[in-house]
């Protein structure tokens, strides 16, 4: 087992990173060792880079050399907020040094660039022209290469980036690899680099800081009616309106929590923007923590999309659809994204996935095709399960004279059918299973889930190919639709279900 | 008569509104309708109606009858009807089904389901709802009888509901009443449906036997009396039941062998 880092004390009595532990034990008898948790590191290191948005919007982990430790943030347009970018990167750096860490820092114009200052030089702050000259002197391990390629270039007497510059590309391609050349020209700034940020960007914001970190989720709100009020304006001068909107909490212990709302449609009323986060706040009220307090919030909107100015005033003509939107907004942020739903049609016969339930908010366009044939009967209320029962019924296909659906028998005095809908052969997994039924996390497992479950891939059962519905009516006026699973004589005796109640 | 009654609880009215400071209570006014009237079941919006069945296995007609209630109360300006249920419900009771809505009448996009997890939200939704002014009717199911659910939460929402205009029916399930706050109370039955032409095994359309517990909605119409009801394209028909026939029940001969069942519409195959 080897040390991965020391800290000053270990370091002063002689210990270093890749050492033994027995060695390191020996020479300081009473070393306090901990097992290195990489997955936590990532998790914390990875939040913690969350909170660094604050200084500009672009944020990511540079997981190349090590899944956490490398910081990079693009403050391109953001050094003027800080003074200049020389302040940037003394607050920055300054902030984290009074947390405890040890930080290198560099600003260059581009990524390759930084990580190689901030690694083998000083702290310093490079401009435009002076990329090859800085990078010269470096080791060639500034250039983020592999532990291969950098034996074979040592070897090979190529120590410093200096020397790669001026060599035979091709030649240096075919020894070393592609790497080496991409690497080269990232960190020159001949080809671009692109960050992945963690949290995506928002061009639109209203930000404000706090002087002294807030935690109620009421002042969270208020504070929020007035970021949108500004975001509205500030849209309105840009004839924008936007469907999603995020709220960034800032903590003081360095995390970030998130609020995120959607709406239907393009809007910047602001006071809807509040309501609707007014909303989203009520349902995770168990979750908010808010630490030691917050000390910035920030607002931003994304899915921007032209929107002209309303009419308001004499002729205003009130807008049901509009209204609805909203409710469905209102709703949607309170209930969750899958409460509020609509009925899609789908192109298939097969009825549990004729109709797609899909979210109001976010709705899709209609396929023409998959309008339904009003031929034929279809019941009002479906089960999302089919349930099993058991039924009577003359062989080969007589409709069902009787049955027992939940421990109560039922006798049938009509029926029509059977309605023949087969499986679709046009499909990879041709096979007409039946849905599980929805998994409730309250809902204990009940005697009926069991019946239900099917276990798929089970070698004796064949395929189901095809299911006969009948509508059968009951002596009392209850109408239901049954399906028999298969057909008799193959084998195992068909099943039959019931999946739905007709008004 | 009559008149002369309305006329006394009229000054009444607006005697106690003058004491009390606030406007005349539109409640008894515009529901008592004139003889005759077309849609002769349509109650007018802004109504909170409880619609009760027997049991739950008759949530197909409640639903039903809910529904066709509220396609009367849909218009241009209020193109929208809201199902609220308890998403634990939905494998008990089934859902709203897009193709069975267009084949009862109802354009399944003006139908929009909301699933909510418990009794505090499936409130909110129902009132968020009727506070939207392009909402035609909201129908909330529940099948059983929370605490939640009583006489002030009722009171609470039809006077919600009075002020917007937009009607709730709220299909509930068992014998039991409670104290509701509720102007109109239907009790729906399944009932045996009518014959269908070429097939006399066929299950017709849907035919309830519905009762009106409370409420009146014309001067003839008051509590008490019953109607077995058709649901057609033209909306709700009244059954005579004098002239129609009750359909033989258990008469079935023996089916000879070599015959196929007599059952049996032979519709052509999914295609």
């Amino acid at each position: 087992m080897r040390l991965v880092a020391v800290d000053a004390l270990a370091a002063r009595a002689g210990l270093a990173p890749d050492q033994n532990l027995s060695d390191a034990r020996a020479l300081v008898p009473n070393l306090e060792a901990r097992e290195i948790d990489h997955a936590f590191l990532e998790q914390v290191f990875a939040d913690f880079a969350d909170w660094h948005s604050y200084a500009s919007p672009i944020v990511s982990v540079l997981a190349d050399k090590a899944p956490y430790g490398d910081l990079c943030l693009d403050i391109t347009g953001v050094a003027h907020l800080f003074g200049d970018e020389e302040k940037l990167l003394a607050t920055v750096t300054g902030r984290l040094e009074a947390l405890g860490f040890s930080v290198m820092g560099a600003i260059a114009p581009s990524v390759g660039a930084a990580w190689a200052l901030a690694h083998f030089d000083q702290s310093r702050v490079l401009g435009g022209g002076e990329v090859e000259e800085a990078l010269g002197p470096l080791p060639i391990g500034a250039l983020r290469l592999s532990e291969a390629q950098i034996n074979g270039l040592m070897q090979m007497g190529l120590k410093r980036v200096g020397q790669l510059y001026g060599r035979d590309r091709k030649g240096l391609q075919a020894r070393f690899g592609a790497s080496l050349i991409q690497r080269l020209d990232q960190a020159l700034g001949h080809i671009e680099e692109r960050l992945t940020p963690r949290i995506p960007v928002a061009e639109r914001f209203a930000e404000r800081r706090f002087a002294e970190p807030i935690g109620l989720i009421d002042d969270v709100l208020m504070t929020a009616h007035d970021l949108a009020i500004q975001l509205s304006l500030r849209l309105e001068a840009e004839g924008l309106g936007a469907q999603s909107f995020h709220l960034f909490l800032y903590r003081v212990d360095h995390k970030v929590m998130n609020l995120s709302v959607n709406a239907a449609r393009a809007t910047r009323d602001a006071s809807h923007i509040a309501r609707l986060f007014g909303n989203r706040a009520e349902r995770l009220v168990a979750e908010y923590d808010p630490g030691f307090g917050i000390d910035m919030i920030r607002l931003a909107a994304t899915s921007t999309s032209p929107l002209e100015s309303a009419q308001i005033g004499a002729f205003e003509t009130r807008d049901g659809a509009a209204d609805l939107d909203q409710l469905y907004d209102r709703m949607t942020s309170r209930l969750g994204p899958l409460a509020v739903v609509r009925s899609k049609f789908v192109n298939t016969h097969i009825p549990e996935r004729a109709v797609k339930l899909e979210p109001v908010v976010a709705r899709t366009a209609d396929d023409p095709e998959a309008a339904p044939d009003p031929r034929q009967p279809r019941p009002l209320r479906l089960l999302p399960a089919p349930e099993p029962i058991s039924v009577t019924a003359e062989v080969p296909d007589g409709p069902p004279a009787g049955m027992i659906w939940r421990r109560v028998g039922y006798r049938f005095v009509k029926a029509s059918g059977p309605e023949r809908i087969g499986a679709e052969w046009w499909r990879p997994d041709y096979d007409l299973d039946i849905p599980p039924p929805p998994q409730i996390p309250e809902l204990p497992v009940s005697n009926r889930d069991e019946e239900v479950a099917q276990p798929s891939g089970f070698s004796e059962r064949k395929p189901v190919t095809s299911r006969d519905y009948y509508v059968a009516e009951d002596d009392g006026g209850r109408r239901f639709w049954l399906f028999r699973e298969g057909l008799y004589g193959e084998g195992a005796a068909p099943r039959w279900f019931l999946h739905g109640f007709f008004s | 008569m009559l008149g002369i009654k309305h006329e006394q609880m009229e000054a009444l009215r607006a005697q106690i509104a003058q004491i009390e400071k606030r406007p005349v209570l539109a409640e008894g006014a515009s529901l008592v309708r004139q003889e005759g009237e077309p849609g002769l079941l349509c109650a007018p919006g802004g109504l909170l109606h409880e619609v009760f069945t027997d049991e739950r296995r008759n949530c197909g007609a409640a639903l039903g009858f809910a529904l066709a209630q509220a396609r009367g109360l849909m218009s241009p300006e209020r193109p929208a009807i809201l199902f609220v249920q308890l998403m634990r419900e939905a494998q008990d009771m089934g859902l709203p089904y897009g193709v069975g809505l267009k084949s009862f009448g109802i354009d399944p996009d003006s139908v929009v389901l909301t699933r909510v997890e418990n009794i505090t939200e499936f409130l909110w939704a129902i009132e968020e709802a009727v506070g939207c002014r392009a909402v035609a009717a909201v129908v909330a199911d529940i099948s059983s009888t929370p605490k939640a659910l009583d006489f002030t939460a009722s009171r609470r929402l039809s006077l919600r509901v009075q002020a917007a205009g937009t009607s709730v029916f709220l299909t509930r399930y068992g014998v039991g009443r409670e104290a509701s706050a509720a102007r109109l109370r239907w009790r729906v039955s399944p009932s045996l449906s009518g014959a269908v032409p070429f097939d006399a095994r066929a299950p017709g359309g849907p035919r309830w036997r519905v009762e009106l517990e409370k409420g009146r909605l014309s001067a003839a119409q008051r509590a008490g009396t019953d109607f077995l009801l058709d649901w057609t394209e033209n909306g709700f028909v009244v059954v005579d039941s004098s002239t129609e026939g009750t359909p033989a029940l258990a008469e079935r001969a023996p089916s000879p062998r070599a015959v196929p069942p007599a059952l049996g519409d032979r519709l052509p195959q999914a295609s």
